[in-house]
């Protein structure tokens, strides 16, 4: 790296920590040996997630040393897709590749993960093919994966691997908290994305504790549930309120029916009253169904978020062979 | 600056001045340098006849009028944006706590702290008062999961930054520091004495207990799902669908096995009006799940405390 001149940020390597004192050294020592063949230049950004131990000495201590480094420091814990978001927000350059922070993804698969971008994809996705997890923890995380593959449009073996590479306009405004950083690649492939994946290495944890358990697995599922729910009302809000209002719209016609059945052949009172009531309530929850998807279209239409109509330019130019300059314009949905 | 020091003037009395310049002298023998600000809320000229009893200490205080009468969290966002210490202190209009318990709360503070939260010890409000206060504060404490024991107290200390990365607004000042608990920031109380009470005694007016109990509410859902509605209505909304899902159920039991006619039975209607309450509740979710997803995306879930 040319530090008289120096040239415009290339690649940022966004890593959340948190409570990983013994690692911090070893992951940045990893990062610089990969960095060395790197022809471009390059930030590593550390992002303590709200760490008690002494994550975060650590990392002033290497900041005074390492010149790549930059890092963000959480008020608390807020979890490492929130970290990520604030890493992207930070990070300079026009790739920006993610990984854990407790040394179980290898630097060494970065150029890989770089070599695919180049290719010309905007997301590239690490896959632990051979993982080096307690069964425990593998075992959710593969039905986590198969339910996320079968209700997004994007398919991939291991949407939890942390170890990613994004093209940097890609993930720059994307909303996201709680463990939703396996929705990513869904989340930009809605503007279009090219979304592939190549299987990275793994190693069995060293220090530290996983951060896993029953109650994570829940949250997993309700987020995984929450975020397909998300993506497919807003971008079309009317209609997904529309096809819940159909099963209500059918009860009322049903008992609208009877109703009008209990009056001409005359049944009881009760019954025709009941019916009645029924075609109410019913009738109710329709109209409740419509109006909030009448508001809903309101909301979306007037918000900032362009990826549910607008196409989207993701790649300005590439230049193959390198002089030919191609440019690249693609429409979401095609 | 070290201090500033906003006070919110809002229901105005002949003590005021008095109560000013004991509070700069509380500061001027601390030795740190330090500002008053006074933001009087819809008092009429009441301020300014105080202020010629000021006289002596004009360069330190500044002094602001609010035309008509406005929030507190409004008086306290405009007193920090005039203001220019960097530790804030916010008080109501007449002393409230001891002077040593000020000096008590502001060293707390210096010790290591983002905001101080006072405990009134031997109160000496009417019996009746501190039985309301405590109410509220048991309430507020096991519903919130704090461990706060006098959020009513108008004193509070705090680093600038508490209230610059905090969303307060409407009367939501006395739980800033719940708030600023729940954005990471580092919350201490310490007990301190109780000096003088000014406010309403006895039984509040019936829309005052209504406001609190909004109030309370509106923190309940501001701190815990603001950033994800869906799970809160959704909760609901799976409740009484269950709840409904589990009478319909019940009344076909009866109906098939032991034969007692469904038509003209209030169950089944009662199922029916829970599952609908249910899935209204949801979409409601929904919907505020749509707002937050599509319209907030520019607020941060986070809140950085340091970038190197």
């Amino acid at each position: 790296m040319n530090l008289t001149n120096p040239q415009p940020i290339y690649l940022s390597i966004v890593v959340p920590l948190y409570n990983e004192e013994e690692s911090v050294e070893k992951l940045l020592l990893g990062l610089l040996e990969v960095g060395r063949q790197f022809e471009f230049a390059y930030e590593i950004i550390l992002v303590d997630d709200g760490s008690t131990d002494r994550t975060w000495d650590n990392i002033e201590r290497l900041k005074k040393t390492t010149l790549q480094l930059r890092a963000i420091k959480f008020r608390r814990n807020y979890g490492q897709t929130s970290a990520m978001v604030a890493g992207f927000d930070y990070a300079k350059g026009e790739i920006i590749v993610t990984m854990d922070g407790d040394l179980q993804n290898d630097p060494s698969d970065i150029p890989m993960l770089l070599g695919k971008i180049e290719e010309g994809y905007d997301i590239v996705s690490g896959w632990r093919k051979d993982r080096k997890d307690h069964v425990l923890k593998v075992l959710p995380s593969r039905v986590a994966n198969a339910i996320i593959s079968s209700t997004t449009h994007v398919r991939l073996h291991d949407y939890g691997c942390s170890m990613k590479a994004y093209r940097a306009e890609c993930v720059k405004s994307l909303k996201a908290y709680g463990e939703m950083h396996r929705f990513f690649p869904a989340l930009a492939s809605m503007t279009g994305a090219r979304v592939t994946e190549v299987p990275v290495k793994h190693h069995s944890r060293k220090y530290g504790v996983s951060k896993y358990g029953f109650e994570r697995i829940l949250k997993v599922l309700s987020d995984i549930f929450a975020m397909n729910l998300i993506i497919r009302f807003s971008s079309n809000p009317l209609k997904g309120f529309v096809l819940c209002a159909v099963p209500f719209l059918l009860l009322t016609l049903f008992f609208g029916g009877l109703t009008l059945l209990a009056l001409i052949l005359q049944w009881t009172v009760g019954k025709a009253i009941f019916f009645m009531l029924s075609t109410a309530l019913t009738g109710m929850a329709v109209v409740h169904l419509l109006a909030l998807g009448v508001v809903g279209e309101l909301v979306v239409s007037t918000s900032d978020l362009s990826h549910t109509r607008m196409p989207e330019i993701t790649k300005k130019c590439i230049i193959t062979n390198g002089e030919e300059q191609v440019a690249k314009r693609k429409v979401r949905g095609a | 600056m070290k201090y500033s020091i906003i006070v919110l003037l809002e229901d105005p009395h002949a003590d005021f001045s008095q109560f000013v310049k004991n509070l700069h002298d509380v500061f001027a023998t601390r030795g740190d340098s330090f500002e008053i600000l006074i933001m009087a809320n819809g008092t009429g000229g009441f301020l300014r006849n105080q202020l010629t009893k000021l006289q002596g200490f004009n360069h330190a205080i500044k002094a602001f009028e609010f035309n008509t009468k406005t929030t507190q969290a409004v008086c306290l966002q405009a007193g920090l944006k005039e203001s220019s210490g960097e530790t804030i202190v916010a008080c109501g209009s007449y002393q409230q706590i001891t002077n040593d318990s000020f000096n008590q709360l502001l060293d707390a503070l210096d010790e290591g702290a983002d905001i101080i939260s006072p405990w009134r010890q031997g109160r000496v409000d009417p019996g009746f008062n501190q039985f309301q206060s405590k109410i509220f504060n048991t309430f507020v404490r096991r519903l919130l999961k704090t461990n706060l024991h006098d959020l009513s107290c108008t004193v509070k200390i705090f680093r600038k930054e508490v209230l610059e990365d905090t969303n307060i607004y409407g009367n939501m000042y006395r739980f800033l520091p719940i708030v600023a608990a729940q954005k990471g920031f580092k919350t201490k109380e310490i007990k301190c004495q109780h000096f003088q009470e000014r406010g309403e005694t006895g039984f509040y007016a019936l829309s005052d207990y209504v406001t609190r109990l909004i109030d309370i509410f509106t923190i309940f859902f501001n701190t815990r799902f603001i950033k994800k509605p869906l799970r809160f209505f959704s909760s609901v909304g799976l409740g009484s669908l269950l709840i409904g899902l589990f009478i319909t159920f019940y009344v076909f039991v009866e109906k098939f096995f032991m034969g007692h006619p469904v038509g003209d039975r209030p169950a089944l209607l009662l199922a029916i009006f829970f599952i609908v309450l249910g899935v209204q509740a949801a979409s409601v979710g929904l919907l505020g799940e749509i707002i937050t997803f599509t319209q907030g995306r520019h607020k941060k879930e986070y809140t950085i405390e340091k970038k190197i």
